[in-house]
């Protein structure tokens, strides 16, 4: 039948020829980087109190490893990310749904998010670190108020751009409210929530990492800042660096995520 | 008894009448084409069918039963942005059974079969971006007759595709309403589409929405595409355009000024 049809019916396919091209291309702009700062610790900047090479961090990354001190500073900031990260998932979710689906849920909440998201929050942190102390939940307090609002906001966004066609034609089907909520708003709201988790990560990563200098026994920024404290630049680096792999790391889980709640965007494009 | 039947259905937006005292009898297995220009209330009529609108006056029979809200005895086709992006093929035709929680086997299998019969058979887990427009439409049709409706009402369905596509699509319907002969309630701008699908034309005129004339259209099915050369079938699309003309340059210079 279909193959009778002809132009009509010939079915899209996005090719992965590109995306194949590209990966290569990041990964030559990976180690074309990683060249030049090896270059420029070695040979341009003689001055080991401000520059550390990469393969000087590398060493330190596995020296850390081995006293198991970089085990004890990652665990504290994971708990406290984790912990701060999935309150502010959960109760971001709710509040977004509460001010899509209620005027006076948008009246009371409204408001104080519009306030709130646009405020540099981590910059209260010493505030929070003052009143809940130098633990654990003083850095997840900080994770949440950073992180919750791209949740809410997105959650409420995506909620609202519902395509009314979509509704209209639910509701022809005689769907309920309740059924046009669980069969079109949310899964038609689950890019925006997705978009809004990536935000949460990055920004709750910051979050952790700038609580701790304020004030901490353990965590990646407190290994950031005792090694700025004694000139430790090989150390200082090795922090940065395992930093920024966490930020890869979480993102592209985040990216796995999308691919297995939103398979229809990913179609056609084959993963590698 | 009539298969749908509205009788003496007006409404009003506030001060604005869009639709004064429609009256229309649809037979069973009767192909309807409904036409008008803009502004002639086909969306708030189509809308009252299905029982999302309420009409000022009037009622809406399906089977000599009032309707008052949506149901399963009115199958839906849409344009194509109506379709559920993150649902596959399979997905979205039985959308309509899983709202009023009727899959099983008897009906999967039906839909299976439906699929086959709008051309689509082994296109149930493609998703619809990865679909033409024309297929689109196919998955629309398929999901619409999937809950087994009593009437089929279709929404300018094929008016966003391009004209070739089209044309395949407009015998394509014919084909697959040969099989069963559902009723159908077609609104379309077109007015050789109107003519070359339905067995009457019915005219709305605008300002208020109301029925100017309807036009029995006498052509043999089944119907080819050959027949759009037909002097008979020319005659009547002139017809139906001399009926309308007046208020399309209406509607038109009415878009001009709001432009300006």
């Amino acid at each position: 039948m279909a193959d009778k049809q002809g132009g009509d019916d010939i079915p899209r396919r996005k090719s992965s020829f590109l995306a194949k091209r590209s990966s290569s291309a990041s990964a030559l702009s990976i180690i074309g980087g990683l060249a030049i700062w090896e270059f420029c610790g070695r040979f341009l900047v003689k001055n080991s109190l401000f520059l550390a090479t990469p393969s000087q961090v590398v060493e330190e990354i596995i020296e850390l490893a081995r006293t198991g001190e970089l085990g004890i500073h990652v665990w504290a900031s994971a708990q406290e990310f984790v912990i701060g990260l999935s309150i502010a998932i959960v109760l971001g979710i709710a509040i977004g749904f509460v001010m899509a689906s209620s005027r006076i849920g948008e009246q009371v909440f409204g408001p104080w998010v519009t306030a709130l998201y646009a405020t540099p929050t981590v910059a209260i942190s010493p505030l929070i670190i003052l009143w809940a102390g130098i633990g654990v939940w003083s850095k997840a307090i900080v994770v949440i108020i950073n992180s919750i609002f791209p949740m809410i906001i997105n959650t409420d966004a995506g909620l609202r751009a519902t395509d009314k066609h979509l509704i209209d034609a639910a509701r022809c089907f005689g769907a309920s409210r309740l059924q046009i909520f669980w069969k079109v708003s949310l899964p038609s709201a689950i890019p925006f929530v997705l978009a809004g988790l990536k935000l949460a990560v990055g920004r709750g990563l910051v979050a952790v990492v700038v609580a701790e200098l304020f004030g901490s026994r353990a965590g990646l920024g407190y290994l950031l800042v005792q090694a700025a404290e004694v000139f430790n630049m090989p150390r200082l680096f090795a922090a940065v660096v395992i930093l920024a792999v966490t930020g890869i790391v979480l993102t592209a889980l985040v990216g796995r995520l999308e691919r297995f709640l939103l398979p229809w965007r990913f179609v056609g494009q084959e993963s590698k | 008894m009539a298969k749908l039947e509205i009788v003496n259905v007006s409404k009003s937006f506030g001060s604005l009448e869009v639709l004064r005292d429609i009256n229309l009898r649809i037979e069973d297995h009767e192909f309807v084409a409904i036409v008008g220009p803009s502004g002639c209330g086909k969306t708030t009529l189509l809308r009252t069918i299905a029982g999302i609108e309420t009409p000022d006056r009037g009622t809406i029979l399906v089977d000599g039963r009032a309707i008052d809200k949506p149901g399963a005895d009115r199958g839906f086709v849409f344009q194509q942005d109506s379709l559920f992006p993150w649902r596959t093929v399979w997905q979205n035709t039985i959308f309509g059974l899983e709202i009023s929680g009727r899959i099983d086997e008897e009906t999967k299998k039906r839909t299976r079969e439906l699929l086959r019969l709008v051309g689509l058979a082994g296109f149930e887990n493609y998703y619809p971006t990865q679909l033409s427009g024309g297929m689109r439409q196919r998955v629309n049709i398929a999901r619409a007759l999937a809950i087994n409706p009593e009437v089929l009402i279709m929404d300018e369905p094929f008016s966003a595709l391009d004209a070739q596509t089209r044309e395949v699509m407009q015998l394509e319907l014919l084909r697959i309403w040969l099989q069963g002969r559902k009723t159908v309630l077609f609104i379309t701008h077109q007015i050789d589409e109107a003519v070359f699908l339905a067995d009457r034309v019915v005219v709305l005129g605008r300002r208020p929405g109301r029925i100017k004339e309807i036009v029995p259209i006498d052509l043999p099915r089944p119907r080819e595409f050959g027949i759009k050369r037909d002097l008979q079938f020319i005659a009547y699309v002139d017809r139906v355009w001399s009926l309308i003309e007046n208020d399309v340059h209406d509607s038109v210079r009415e878009d001009a000024v709001a432009l300006n």
